[in-house]
């Protein structure tokens, strides 16, 4: 029976984790519109809103809604009217 | 606001003398660059624009220019403005006496020292850095003025160099004397304030900036909508018109200004607070120069006056209508060179000094000219606009007339004094009261705190002492401009005259806090891993970025991203329409994703309608499966056919499949049935067809199932039998 593996071991021989110094694999997702909220409750409120919920394509996380391409002012507005001040973070 | 950046001016040098043809640039050269021999095309343009950052040699060619060429650059120098109309300088140049207007400019113009401002596109130069269409001649460019006219341009460190030429301007002071009407301007000065035994006044030089301020917070609530004319719609005209803190009477007011808040406009255009979009004027930037002092501030205002167009001293707003030709930037500029003639302490009546432009200035001496045009206009510009700019000094007379001088800052800006300080001394000057209502005493305030004021408080009052409302919405404001609570407070920590209200600092607390509970990223660059351990090392080794979740992270700026630690197995750009990347497979109801071309919209939309079967991102494929309870889902959240139908299609590329429109629309159609059927085969098609055909047995099939298969009711196969018989077909049973 061969001798179980120590930690470095482990961590050399895993197959899904890069050695470190390769290439981590990704993928980008470029010009994304999305509004990250404190907390779930808060996404709930504003996809309650239907307004807005008509802009929500989808949730990624319970924080973070994915918004549909160009309609990113309108959204704004529509945060803005519900008594919100969204941080617009720029690139 | 002119440009002031030397690399500006150079290349703008270099695109305007590459515009040449050969020849005229040879021409140009020849008197610029003067070379020895035949030099190439591309070294000419690069040493004529190198010119430009050579003191020794522009005092050079200054001296080979005639004295009436020499006087333009100096008159462009004096103004500090590198732009001007064509027009306005042939002007100057006849009201100082030559009787060509023309003739200097066009020597400047071969001399290399001034060039014509042409729509030079960019990205239009070849590799070697030549324009596509070359300008033959100067006279070609003048015959062609386009719909902003012929502007040219002389950068200012050739203009620089011609100040302290002698314009050949009388001393209005003695022409006053001769004519009886002396001062003796022997008082001192006093600022706006005044104080005992001193007569002069001067303003505090805020008083445009306050209303710029104002002004580009009307512009952030609402933009200004104008016509196609360049007019503003009825509705923002009248806004603007009855507008309080734009047309407010300066508290040392020495006269009235026509159209106070359209002046503000133009002065806002140019110092680019409002810039022009599809028609609609917008809040900008607050002048970067406003937070280098007083002096800063006012030396762009001053260089914005000869390009003041749309609003004039005599009939005011004129924005909207076509100009024949505007006289006052040149005349305005004569104003103030007459008044530097002035010796010390002399002062002079606004009224002499437009005497004298009116018979000198070729405008005015036209006989053409209808009275109405003839109105007085120069008092209201020395004592309504430039005295509150800070650029004359007034006194009133024993007989109480207005009498002016220039300023120490007037001096300075013609380029005829050393720059005075302005700088406020003592900047504790707002009281922050517990309503969130700020009041900024004027002795007190500087540009800098005006810019900084401007951007998380409203301006509701300006006089001597100024007053400014807190709100959520300017606080708001200034946080999406990159102040923080800690900026906020600061400021009104460092200039308050008391502490500021703790119930204010709460308010402002809270706000700042609301803004943090919601972020945008209207357009994000999002990292995708495949693990969460491969998300972690990413972070490790330096990314800096928010995660978002186990598999997530969003940067601000894709430049931030170092790529060289990264492997891309896919990319998405959200701004160009869905990929096709679903592949459905042969039972019509399981959907295979290549991960590598999906995106996260569609890992958000298939949820709605399709349940996972299998796959990771290690295999780089992902299935899922139409069943009938995911599209029930679907339907009740308000799904419908069409929508399903245009998904398939956008990201199949194929139709819906038959299966997954059985699914989704079962429930809706008409119920189907079952019936028993005898079936007749026979051998061969042929033999179909011609039972079809022949009348005897046609009336007898009820359809035809198939190339070989024909239904028979049951009532009609002894018949059947009979007729196949006289056809010599045997029935089989």
């Amino acid at each position: 029976m061969p001798a179980p593996l120590d930690e470095d071991d482990v961590m050399l021989n895993d197959p899904l984790r890069p050695v470190s110094g390769a290439r981590i694999p990704v993928k980008l997702h470029r010009r994304v519109c999305l509004v990250q909220t404190e907390d779930a409750v808060l996404a709930e409120e504003l996809l309650a809103r239907k307004k807005l919920a008509q802009d929500v394509v989808g949730r990624l996380t319970d924080r973070v809604l994915l918004i549909r391409p160009g309609r990113v002012e309108i959204v704004i507005q529509e945060l803005q009217k519900m008594g919100h001040t969204p941080q617009i973070r720029n690139q | 606001m002119p440009v002031v950046d030397p690399a500006y001016w150079s290349e703008l040098q270099r695109h305007t003398l590459a515009s040449y043809d050969e020849a005229l640039l040879r021409q140009v050269a020849a008197r610029l660059v003067k070379p020895r021999n035949q030099w190439p095309i591309e070294d000419l343009v690069e040493r004529g624009a190198a010119v430009m950052s050579n003191p020794a040699v522009i005092d050079r060619r200054l001296e080979d220019l005639t004295p009436p060429a020499r006087r333009v650059l100096a008159l462009i120098g004096h103004s500090r403005q590198p732009y001007w109309n064509l027009g306005n300088l042939v002007e100057l140049t006849i009201a100082l006496g030559h009787g060509d207007g023309l003739q200097p400019v066009l020597e400047l113009l071969d001399a290399g020292l001034l060039y014509p401002h042409l729509k030079v596109v960019q990205g239009a130069a070849s590799s070697n850095g030549i324009a596509g269409k070359k300008l033959k001649s100067f006279e070609q460019w003048m015959a062609a003025p386009g719909p902003a006219g012929l502007v040219v341009f002389a950068p200012p460190s050739i203009a620089a160099r011609a100040i302290g030429e002698d314009l050949g301007l009388p001393d209005l002071s003695k022409d006053e004397e001769r004519a009886g009407s002396v001062s003796d301007g022997k008082a001192t000065v006093a600022d706006a304030s005044g104080s005992l035994g001193s007569s002069f006044q001067e303003a505090d030089g805020l008083e445009w900036l306050l209303r710029l301020a104002a002004l580009w917070q009307q512009a952030s609530a609402a933009p200004l909508r104008r016509t196609q004319q360049g007019e503003f719609f009825k509705r923002d005209f009248e806004r603007l018109q009855q507008d309080p803190l734009l047309n407010a009477v300066p508290p040392d007011r020495l006269a009235d200004v026509p159209d106070a808040a359209f002046l503000a406009i133009a002065l806002a255009e140019q110092e680019g607070i409002l810039a022009d979009s599809d028609g609609e004027l917008r809040a900008g930037q607050l002048p970067a120069s406003w937070n280098k002092g007083l002096a800063g501030a006012l030396e762009s205002l001053w260089s914005d006056l000869p390009r003041l167009t749309a609003w004039e001293p005599r009939e005011g707003w004129r924005g909207g209508e076509v100009q024949a030709g505007n006289p006052f930037p040149s005349a305005y500029l004569l104003a103030f060179l007459l008044l530097a003639r002035l010796p010390e302490e002399a002062t002079v009546k606004p009224e002499s000094i437009e005497q004298w432009i009116v018979a000198q200035h070729p405008y005015w001496t036209n006989e053409s000219l209808r009275p109405s045009q003839q109105k007085p206009w120069l008092e209201t510009f020395l004592l309504g606009v430039s005295y509150q700019l800070r650029l004359v000094q007034a006194v009133r007379d024993a007989d109480g007339a207005w009498r002016v001088r220039l300023s120490p800052t007037g001096r300075w800006l013609l380029g005829l004094g050393e720059a005075p300080n302005l700088e406020t001394v003592h900047t504790q000057t707002l009281l922050v009261q517990p309503n969130l209502q700020i009041v900024a005493y004027r002795q007190g305030l500087t540009s800098s705190l005006i810019a900084r004021l401007t951007q998380f408080a409203a301006w509701e009052g300006l006089g001597p002492a100024c007053t400014l409302q807190l709100q959520p919405e300017t606080v708001y404001r200034a946080l999406e401009m990159g102040q923080t609570f800690d900026s906020i407070r600061l400021t009104l920590e460092q200039h308050g005259t008391r502490g500021v209200p703790p119930a204010v600092l709460d308010s402002l607390r809270t706000w700042a806090n609301k803004r943090d509970r919601i972020t945008m990223y209207p357009s994000a660059t999002l990292l995708e891993f495949g693990s969460i351990e491969d998300l972690n090392e990413a972070l490790a080794r330096g990314l800096p970025a928010v995660r978002l979740s186990d598999r997530l992270l969003v940067v601000a700026s894709e430049e931030a991203i170092e790529f060289r630690h990264f492997r891309l197995t896919g990319t998405r750009d959200y701004a160009l329409p869905p990929e096709k990347c679903v592949n459905v497979e042969a039972d019509g109801v399981t959907l295979s994703v290549d991960l590598a071309r999906s995106d996260l919209l569609l890992e958000t939309e298939l949820p709605r309608f399709a349940e996972l079967i299998s796959g990771s991102p290690a295999s780089g494929r992902r299935q899922y499966r139409l069943t009938p309870a995911s599209l029930n889902a679907a339907r009740s959240t308000g799904m419908t056919l069409t929508t399903l139908e245009t998904w398939f299609h956008q990201r199949s590329g194929r139709p819906l499949p038959a299966a997954a429109r059985l699914l989704m629309t079962a429930g809706e159609s008409e119920a189907p049935r079952l019936r028993r059927h005898l079936v007749l085969h026979v051998a061969y098609e042929e033999l179909a067809d011609g039972l079809v055909q022949w009348p005897h047995t046609r009336e007898l099939i009820e359809e035809r199932l198939g190339p070989t298969a024909l239904v028979v009711a049951e009532e009609n196969v002894g018949p059947l039998r009979d007729r196949l018989k006289m056809a010599g077909i045997t029935l089989a049973e």
